[in-house]
């Protein structure tokens, strides 16, 4: 479905990623982990049209996402939540989904999305009216993944979701996660928090200073000795 | 460090044919082209200073200009000696300075822009309708006239500034300046006291603002109060500036050159006024295309001769 | 007797305010979303008087139906503008966008008086229909045809932008892009139009301005940069970003002015400057604005 074949990406005269390359297949979770800075949300901007490659290419179904702006790519099914979720904090909560529904194709289908999102995340319906400056960090979270789904993405990408949030929310958020998949959208997340995302996800691709240094079947990498040294140590 | 003496024995040079101008020609046309081009240089270099070097855009430098101008022409038409009348023109611009710098720069920005302007316009108003009628010198200045101390004192005055401008490029002053300009919050991380540094700048730039108004108090023989605070003299400055090259030494000496040249030409073939259209699209299209102005265009026709002209072993800087 | 001159000062400051006010929205708007601050907005302003002038010189068009052509004319020149300069700058980062966004609109605000002078000469031109002098009495107080007409055009054109703002998909675009434009871009919303569609409303509410001046007062090649002048006070006194705030600040300006003018007189160009300097050292967040 999605297929990242050697990109180069820079930030302005800094060359952040060299040579990547991944894919993801229909349905699948997978994951890409790494240590700050090491090149994972320049990967995801890539893919999401932020960003644009100086070699090589991205992608989607068939259709190169790399030489197309952020709206075409939603358009076409991909979907980044950011690390910082984006939230219009002066907005309400529901205009904030509402924003997410906001590509043709999802537009017609925003009543129906609204409904799964509330069932997903019961605590946005509660809120719905409520400025989104003042939700909490968890909820904020919440409220950025299913405004992601409002998009009614073919491949939602996720940037650090823990990021921030106490073990128990973490949980809930990963559990919904699953349940995203299960309804059938693949799934690209970036994490820090090497066990939460090797549980959850297929496959896994380990990312260091820019480049690719492993990949594999996530339970592998997760009972990988050399890996457990270098990220599970001190923190 | 052969380069630096080069630069240090050409400018000695220039230096010294410039003071032997007046003793060259006496053709009055040849002194007021020098002498306004050099004035220019003084006005555009002190823009450069705020604008170029801290990177604060000053869309009100004709008020300052046009306070020091205003009250070294009082002063030195009262009788007070024309040094002491330069020195008061140009602290009462600085003092201006402060009232709208101090709380200007504790804001955004964009604040600063906003207030130059706003305070430079509404004083051109009150001038204009407080002092309509152009002030003429009285007989006895007028009877002794002469451009040759006006041409000396511009040029002393150029060379002051521009000593200084290279002084703070190469200073640790202007070292915090462009840390402020290129980068406001990666400085204040750092632990640089931006409002100082913005401050200086602006204090430095409006003193010898206050000095070009003052020279060319004493340079014209009649002139109007609110044309003294007209916003022409921020608009040329700005125009040199950018043109020339922005933040650099030798930038607004460049620009100053060619902008009066270009007036010249310009207004002999062209209708009064289309100048300031023919510099505004001139200005525009070095804003979008030309970031660095002519010294960019120099820069690059000099590597074009060095390329063509030198072997390659001495050339290691290529891309 | 004094209240009546109060009264009637109060009326005419309320006309004068509310042209304060449509002109700061536009600057106001285009500010708040995009941080670019168009120097050159009193030029557009101007350019939509001298294009009403025209319409009623050269046509008989009355000016209150020239506005929407005004408004029309002035949108498509705003977008060209915008597309040919201002986005240029878009795709620097954020600081160097809005420095460069200022020196552009500077230069335009060299320009387009000059075009303003060789086109229409530097003479004072006025909108002057039938009714331009009228007025009727209301307890003891004049109210002239003209300006009331102005507040009305006012007050419907703050409210259709209220409406288009909060409750149109454009609108939602519109405040999602200022406030977090990647965000925006992540969802889908084409930010580069958006801000392209921005800007020329904004140049088109300039227009709008522009007529009302016209016939309510004279256009001159320098009337630009009075107005650019007034509105920067006026956002600056209502709060940067507060864009419905500045209609209202705008006619608080209108009034204090007006006020001030009996004991003033031609001094009160200085007040202005006297309330910008206050706000700057005291308020800076201005009446409305948010810190």
């Amino acid at each position: 479905m999605l297929e990242v074949h050697s990109i180069d990406v820079y930030h302005g005269d800094l060359q952040a990623l060299w040579d990547v390359s991944f894919h993801l297949d229909e349905g699948e979770i997978v994951t890409l982990i790494g240590a700050n800075g090491a090149g994972k949300s320049t990967t995801l901007e890539t893919i999401a049209g932020l960003l644009a490659p100086a070699k090589g290419s991205v992608t989607f179904d068939g259709v190169r996402l790399d030489e197309k702006p952020s709206q075409i790519i939603v358009q076409l099914g991909v979907c980044l939540i950011p690390e910082d979720r984006g939230i219009f904090t002066g907005m309400s909560v529901l205009e904030n989904l509402e924003l997410g529904a906001f590509n043709k194709r999802s537009r017609k289908v925003k009543d129906e999305s609204l409904k799964f999102v509330y069932e997903m995340f019961p605590i946005l319906k509660v809120r719905s009216r409520q400025v989104a400056g003042t939700l909490s960090g968890g909820e904020r979270s919440m409220l950025a993944i299913g405004r992601g789904l409002m998009a009614k993405p073919k491949l939602l990408m996720l940037d650090e979701p823990s990021l921030g949030l106490a073990p128990l929310v973490v949980k809930n958020i990963f559990d919904a996660i699953r349940k995203i998949n299960n309804a059938g959208v693949g799934i690209l997340l970036v994490e820090q928090n090497l066990h939460a995302a090797l549980r959850l996800a297929k496959r896994a691709y380990i990312i260091e200073n820019g480049r690719i240094v492993q990949q594999g079947e996530a339970k592998s990498i997760l009972s990988d000795e050399q890996v457990k040294d270098a990220y599970l140590g001190t923190r | 460090m052969t380069s630096s003496w080069k630069q240090f024995s050409t400018t000695g040079i220039i230096l010294i044919l410039l003071i032997l101008v007046p003793l060259i020609t006496t053709r009055n046309d040849v002194l007021t082209w020098f002498s306004l081009t050099l004035q220019y240089i003084v006005l555009s270099q002190s823009w450069n200073i705020i604008g170029g070097y801290a990177g604060q855009i000053n869309l009100g430098h004709a008020a300052f200009f046009g306070a020091g101008a205003l009250t070294t022409r009082y002063l030195w038409i009262s009788g007070l000696s024309l040094p002491l009348a330069l020195l008061a023109g140009a602290l009462v611009a600085t003092s201006f300075a402060l009232i709208i710098g101090v709380p200007a720069f504790r804001l955004r920005g964009i604040y600063f822009v906003i207030a130059t302007l706003v305070v430079s316009q509404i004083l051109s108003l009150i001038f204009e309708t407080l002092l309509p009628r152009a002030n003429v010198l009285p007989m006895k200045l007028l009877d002794t006239y002469s451009l040759i101390p006006r041409y000396y004192l511009s040029l002393f005055i150029a060379v002051l500034t521009v000593a200084t401008v290279y002084w703070i490029s190469r200073s640790k002053l202007g070292l915090g300046m462009m840390a402020v300009r290129d980068d406001e919050d990666a400085a204040r991380t750092s632990g640089v006291d931006i409002l100082k540094y913005k401050l200086v700048a602006f204090a430095i730039s409006t003193f010898l603002a206050g000095l070009a108004g003052g020279v060319y108090a004493y340079y014209s023989s009649a002139c109007k109060a609110g044309y003294l605070f007209e916003p022409v003299w921020t608009f040329d400055a700005v125009i040199i500036v950018f043109v020339g090259g922005v933040g650099t030494v030798l930038g607004p000496i460049i620009g100053s050159v060619f902008f009066v040249l270009l007036k010249q030409l310009l207004s002999v073939y062209l209708p009064g006024g289309i100048h300031v259209l023919v510099y505004g699209v001139l200005f525009i299209i070095v804003v979008l295309f030309l970031p660095e102005g002519l010294t960019d265009v120099i820069k690059r026709y000099r590597k074009l001769i060095a390329a063509h002209g030198e072997t390659p072993s001495k050339n290691v800087q290529g891309r | 007797m004094v209240i009546d001159l109060l009264a009637q000062t109060f009326v005419n400051g309320i006309n004068v305010g509310a042209l304060y006010g449509l002109a700061a929205v536009g600057l106001s708007l285009i500010f708040g979303v995009m941080k670019i601050l168009n120097i050159a907005h009193g030029e557009f302003l101007m350019v939509g008087g001298y294009i009403a002038f025209w319409f009623f010189t050269l046509y008989g068009i009355d000016p209150f139906w020239g506005l929407p052509l005004v408004a029309i004319i002035l949108f498509l020149l705003g977008a060209g503008c915008y597309k040919l300069l201002f986005s240029g700058v878009a795709k620097f980062m954020e600081e160097t966008k809005i420095k460069n966004s200022l020196l552009v609109g500077f230069g335009l605000f060299l320009i387009i008086p000059q075009i303003a002078r060789m086109l229409w000469t530097a003479d004072e031109r006025a909108i002057t229909p039938a009714y331009s002098g009228g007025s009727f009495p209301i307890l003891g107080i004049r109210i002239a045809y003209a300006p009331l007409g102005g507040i009305a055009v006012a007050l419907v054109v703050i409210l259709g932008l209220h409406l288009l703002l909060s409750r149109t998909y454009f609108g939602k675009s519109v405040r999602a892009a200022s406030e977090n434009w990647k965000a925006a871009k992540l969802m889908g919303i084409n930010v580069d139009w958006t801000f392209l569609l921005t800007f020329a409303l904004g140049v088109a509410l300039a227009g709008l301005a522009g007529v009302l001046v016209g016939l309510t007062q004279v256009i001159t090649p320098a009337v630009g940069m009075t107005w650019t002048l007034k509105a920067l006070i006026v956002i600056v006194l209502a709060g940067m970003g507060s864009i419905s705030g500045a209609f209202l600040a705008g006619l608080i300006l209108g009034v204090v002015e007006a006020v001030s003018a009996i004991f003033m007189g031609p001094y009160t160009i200085a007040l202005g400057m006297v309330i910008f300097l206050v706000i700057l050292m005291f308020r800076p967040q201005g009446l409305f604005g948010k810190v």
